[in-house]
């Protein structure tokens, strides 16, 4: 007979000697086998391979009854009945009875190599020459094959029969993935399979198409091949846009089919001259801040079309606003500032350089008269994200654009966020509207917070925070302005930077202190002097000073539940940026600010 | 005063629309004047929005309260703002518009079944139109598909091992066979093997019963699962429980997608709830007259946050409603307590529930109103972020769907009224109070809802858990929510 150590191979099992010499004590101890020994037939020469199944032939075929192979505790101390697995432990438990005990002394003697077989009749292990070479092996095999699956994942309900499988299983539970053509992601194969056919089940639902509408049932079954055409039609529209894949948003945009889409060609054909070529230093560091040629154009065009109504008083002026910087425009700076005075226009009809009082009038008014003071105006409001993220996009290269944009290509705001904003609108009047709270109630806070590091960058964080706890307490507001034209006057070191960075803070600061008084003359004032100080700035500074209200309206949230995850995306950049060391922080916003902006 | 508002409106360039507008809110006097119709054609969309927000909810006010000629002035004013194909607050105040004015004109019988005869009405068959727009809502938000899924999980999970099943599916307009192909095709890749079963649809259009039973017959048999199909042909408030035939030794499931709701108009039938509340006269659903009138008195100023703040209508109650803010117990449903303890009597091992997430049947027209503006806003805004503006489709969806239970819900009183939409935590105080236990979702189940989303490729839609329940929603807003109880024994 072979040695232990030859015949392991065989088995591919490790265990064998253990298993084999217990099962040797119990045989030997006369543990009850029902059916004994099967005829001890010299295996079958197919010896193709050694796989488990195929024993050595000179192996003791041993069959054990279920109840035996089912058995977990067949040793069993007579004093207390208490049971063990093995024969050994017994006999140590035994030694605390101080009942007669023997540990068995290894074995010099020549073991008999055993296999086991099956004892379910029909199965292919019940044949001595399928048997298994190790009795563990034989019980795992009997309790998967022919036993019940007591033992059940609490996360996906799979079940087992065998203890170990289920603990090996949920190692791997979840972790492992299917997709679906869906894009539904799977972790077990049979939960796939079923959702395929729950998926399939839908796919066909949509092939039946009806052709006509004679029948209710045809309509019933049929016709669901409208979301396959609705994402065509989609995807066109989105690939028209922008070749992002911010779909959703974009598809407002599209959505907005008649201004929307009548917009793009205008736009092309106005702007090539300043965006296409590449332009010299000043413009070309902003390209290189915002990625390529066509990234920007394409980020552009969702500006415009964004502003669907009146973007066009904003183009034509573009020279003048050009004309009027005293440092070398460039058609960067001149686009960022249309950006933001487009944001701006938004409220006004329409906007020519003499307009701007007019239009900051117009804030007045509304401010004004629609709720007590908290120089709030609907639409105003609407774009303010857009100087922030064109800024962002310049000083952050491509890392940002796609938030960014993303942002930006809000077209407008969505009937929830008009709601939203018209209760807010209500409860500032009333204080308490019983008819819109529980909506607006349903809009979380925080945007606020972000968009001021972002705007004023990480180099001053504190600032940003000072900024915040003033405007949440409307006083102090000197001590604010100082400090948000400090935080930006050392933050952006260009003097163009500083002009329009300057007017923002000093204007948001006095339309808020304005909205804190309820009378807005003295903002209206300050604003224009602001605005005529750095005359094109002023378009910037106008962006800044309606995000400041609206954000010390905390009307921010709109924007967020408009864009939902992207916003949060965003968010999280802005707190990137503030989280970065404050003097690399200036440094690197102040020279894409100085493109952007001059 | 309302002469300087059309001319400052009309006149001076430099100033913006809005002005007017805010003077308007001020001054609910301009309503009554001819619109100025040059700035309001001006305004942009935002702003259109705002000003829309602000006159549909004026101009509900004015409805409850029956000031007519107020209302009048701001149906004409949203008319030359609102457009079925506009961008979406345009689309919403339209359908809206649509509601208030049918309510207005119900205040005259005769002119209302004039110009909607009844006979067109009585039709208990849905129009095919309105098949389809349940189809286009089925394909165009996940809404339906994930009540669906979710349900057919928790059906899944809780027949495991069972031999036979008997599934009775409650119906209702967004009940569809392919739920249960589905659940055919899940049952089939069971690992103990496909049970026997039986699906017993309740719905009041035959032809619907017909198309299912054929088409679940023929899946079933392609499966090769052993199936019953037993068609119900009525409406759910008339389903006796003897009529869903459910045996002994069955294991039972019961659906319910977008669906329980319809059962709460029955307790609002004057012949089955009778007048019990104090209301001096019977109201029935065409005496709206009178309420009207008798709300009129109450005076009424206009600043939008006035008309937020202020509950015109408060304390009167007309019909037998859930009020927000009553407890349970004061609002008494005997038929809906009855049919949620005969369901409770057929014990079943699971009972899901997929319901709009929104309280549509608040006593008051102007909380159903708000109520009603804020979850069909947000269901526009789905529909605005799939479908482009001029998808047939869209205007389907938002016409015979969205735009004829918005009128059930603003127009509709009584038992008419099928609409009512309630919130979850109020179903779960129903089924408690029947004797169901929750039973939480699984984890596979939110998991499966999760990655259908994921697959869905649209941003803005989630999915939340709690409390063993599930809520669908549009950006942060619950639009659905989907909770599976069972049979349990009172202690």
């Amino acid at each position: 007979m072979a040695s232990t150590s030859s015949t392991v191979p065989f088995y591919g099992s490790i265990r064998e000697e253990d298993e084999h010499n217990q099962m040797k004590q119990q045989q030997s101890a006369s543990t009850p086998t029902s059916s004994t020994a099967a005829p001890q037939t010299t295996a079958p020469v197919k010896k193709k391979r050694n796989l488990p199944g195929n024993p050595n032939p000179d192996a003791e075929v041993i069959a054990l009854s279920p109840k035996t192979l089912m058995a977990t505790n067949r040793f069993i101390c007579e004093v207390c009945n208490k049971g063990f697995q093995r024969e050994q432990n017994l006999q140590l438990h035994r030694r605390g009875h101080n009942l007669p005990w023997k540990l068995r002394q290894k074995t010099t003697k020549e073991v008999q190599r055993r296999v086991y077989v099956c004892p379910e009749s029909t199965c292919v292990h019940h044949d001595p020459s399928r048997a298994l070479g190790d009795l563990t092996g034989i019980k795992k095999h009997f309790c998967r094959k022919h036993g019940e699956k007591k033992w059940k994942c609490d996360k996906c309900s799979k079940r087992y029969a065998v203890q170990s499988d289920l603990k090996a299983h949920s190692k791997t539970c979840g972790t492992r993935e299917y997709r679906c053509d869906c894009g539904t992601l799977f972790s077990r194969r049979d939960s796939f399979i079923t959702h395929r056919a729950f998926c399939d089940a839908l796919a066909q639902e949509s092939a039946r198409i009806p052709t006509g509408l004679s029948t209710i049932g045809s309509h019933l079954f049929g016709n669901s091949s409208m979301a396959l055409g609705l994402s065509q039609e989609n995807s066109q529209i989105t690939s028209l846009q922008d070749q992002s894949h911010q779909s959703s948003n974009i598809l407002r945009l599209g959505g907005g089919s008649g201004s929307g889409s009548h917009f793009d060609p205008l736009i092309s054909s106005s702007n090539p001259s300043p965006f296409r070529p590449p332009q010299p230093p000043p413009s070309s560091a902003f390209f290189l801040g915002g990625g390529s040629n066509q990234d920007f154009d394409e980020e552009t065009r969702s500006h415009h079309s964004l502003l669907q109504n009146k973007p066009f008083h904003g183009l034509m002026q573009l020279p003048d606003l050009q004309s009027r910087t005293t440092a070398s425009s460039s058609a960067a700076a001149a686009n960022l500032f249309n950006l933001n005075f487009f944001s701006n226009s938004s409220s006004t009809s329409s906007i020519n350089t003499s307009n701007i009082t007019s239009n900051q009038n117009n804030h007045l008014m509304i401010s004004d008269q629609f709720s007590s003071g908290n120089g709030s105006t609907e639409s105003t409001t609407l774009f303010s994200g857009n100087f922030m993220s064109d800024h962002m996009a310049a000083g952050m290269p491509s890392l940002f654009n796609t938030s960014m944009r993303n942002e930006s290509s809000l077209p407008q705001m969505s009937a929830t966020a008009l709601l939203q904003k018209a209760a807010q609108m209500g409860s500032t009047t009333s204080g308490g509207s019983s008819l819109l709270q529980g909506f607006s109630s349903a809009s979380p806070s925080g945007a606020k917070n972000t968009s001021f590091q972002a705007i004023f960058g990480g180099g001053s964080n504190g600032s940003g925070d000072v900024l915040r706890f003033q405007m949440e307490n409307e006083t102090r507001l000197q001590h604010l302005m100082n400090s948000l034209a400090n935080g930006n006057a050392g933050l952006f070191g260009g003097s163009g930077g500083v002009a329009a960075f300057g007017g923002n803070c000093t204007t948001g600061g006095h339309e808020q202190e304005a909205g804190g008084f309820g009378g807005f003359n003295s903002g209206l004032c300050n604003m224009d002097e602001a605005r005529f100080q750095h005359n094109i700035s002023s378009a910037g500074s106008l962006g800044g000073s309606d995000r400041l209200t609206r954000d010390f309206l905390g009307v921010g949230n709109m924007v967020r539940s408009m864009g939902g995850g992207v916003s949060q995306r965003e968010q999280h950049h802005g707190i990137d940026m503030s989280s970065m060391d404050p003097e690399m922080k200036s440094g690197s916003s102040s020279q894409s600010f100085d493109g952007g902006t001059l | 005063m309302g002469g300087m508002v059309q001319d400052e409106g009309s006149s001076s360039v430099t100033s913006s629309p809005l002005q007017s507008f805010s003077l308007m809110s001020l001054s609910p006097a301009a309503q009554l004047m001819s619109p100025p119709v040059t700035w309001l054609r001006e305004l942009k969309s935002d702003e259109r929005g705002l000003y829309l927000i602000h006159l549909l909810l004026n101009c509900a006010n004015h409805v409850a309260a029956g000031k007519l000629e107020h209302a009048n002035a701001c149906l004409e004013h949203i008319s030359l703002l609102a457009a079925p194909d506009g961008d979406t607050m345009q689309r919403i105040a339209s359908h809206f518009t649509d509601a208030l004015a049918r309510r207005v004109l119900r205040s005259w019988p005769g002119l209302y079944r004039a110009l909607h005869p009844p006979s067109a009405a009585a039709a208990s068959r849905l129009p095919p139109e309105a098949l389809l727009a349940r189809r286009h809502f089925f394909d165009l938000c996940p809404f339906v598909r994930l009540a669906f899924l979710v349900s057919n999980q928790a059906i899944l999970e809780a027949m495991e091992g069972e031999r036979v099943v008997h599934v009775v599916d409650l119906g209702g307009a967004a009940s569809d066979a392919a739920q249960w192909a589905a659940l055919l095709q899940a049952l089939r890749a069971r690992p103990e093997g496909p049970p026997h079963l039986r699906l017993t649809v309740v719905h009041d259009q035959k032809e619907f019963l017909d198309v299912a039973a054929m088409r679940l017959s023929e899946e079933a048999e392609r499966l090769d699962i052993p199936f019953q199909f037993h068609p119900v042909l009525a409406r759910l408030e008339n389903v006796d429980v003897e009529m869903l035939r459910v045996k002994t030794g069955e294991a039972l499931a019961i659906s319910s997608v977008l669906q329980l709701h319809t059962i709460l108009a029955a307790d609002d039938d004057p012949a089955v709830a009778g007048h019990q509340r104090k209301t001096p006269s019977p109201f029935t659903k065409n005496s709206n007259n009178v309420q009207l009138h008798r709300i009129a008195q109450m005076s009424h100023r206009g600043t939008l946050g006035e008309l937020l703040e202020k509950d015109p209508v408060n304390g009167y109650s007309p019909s037998p409603d859930s009020a927000t803010s009553s407890p349970l117990a004061s609002a008494p449903s005997p038929k809906t307590e009855s049919f949620l303890a005969s369901l409770w009597g057929l014990s079943p091992k699971i009972m899901t529930v997929a319901e709009q997430e929104s309280n549509h049947n608040g006593p008051m027209l102007t909380e159903r109103f708000t109520e009603a503006l804020n979850f069909y806003a947000a269901l526009f805004d789905c529909l605005e972020s799939t479908a482009p503006r001029m998808s047939v489709e869209r205007a389907r969806v938002e016409k015979m769907l969205f735009g004829e239970e918005i009128k059930n819900i603003i127009t509709c009183e009584g038992a008419e009224r099928r609409e009512r939409h309630e919130k979850l935590e109020k179903w779960v105080q129903r089924l408690e109070l029947a004797g169901f236990g929750r039973v939480p979702l699984s984890y596979f189940a939110t998991l499966q809802a999760r990655r259908l989303l994921q697959g869905y490729g649209c941003e803005g839609y989630k999915v939340r858990e709690e409390k063993g329940c599930l809520f669908i929603c549009w950006q942060d807003r619950p639009l659905f929510s989907v909770s599976a109880w069972r049979f349990k024994r009172f202690e």
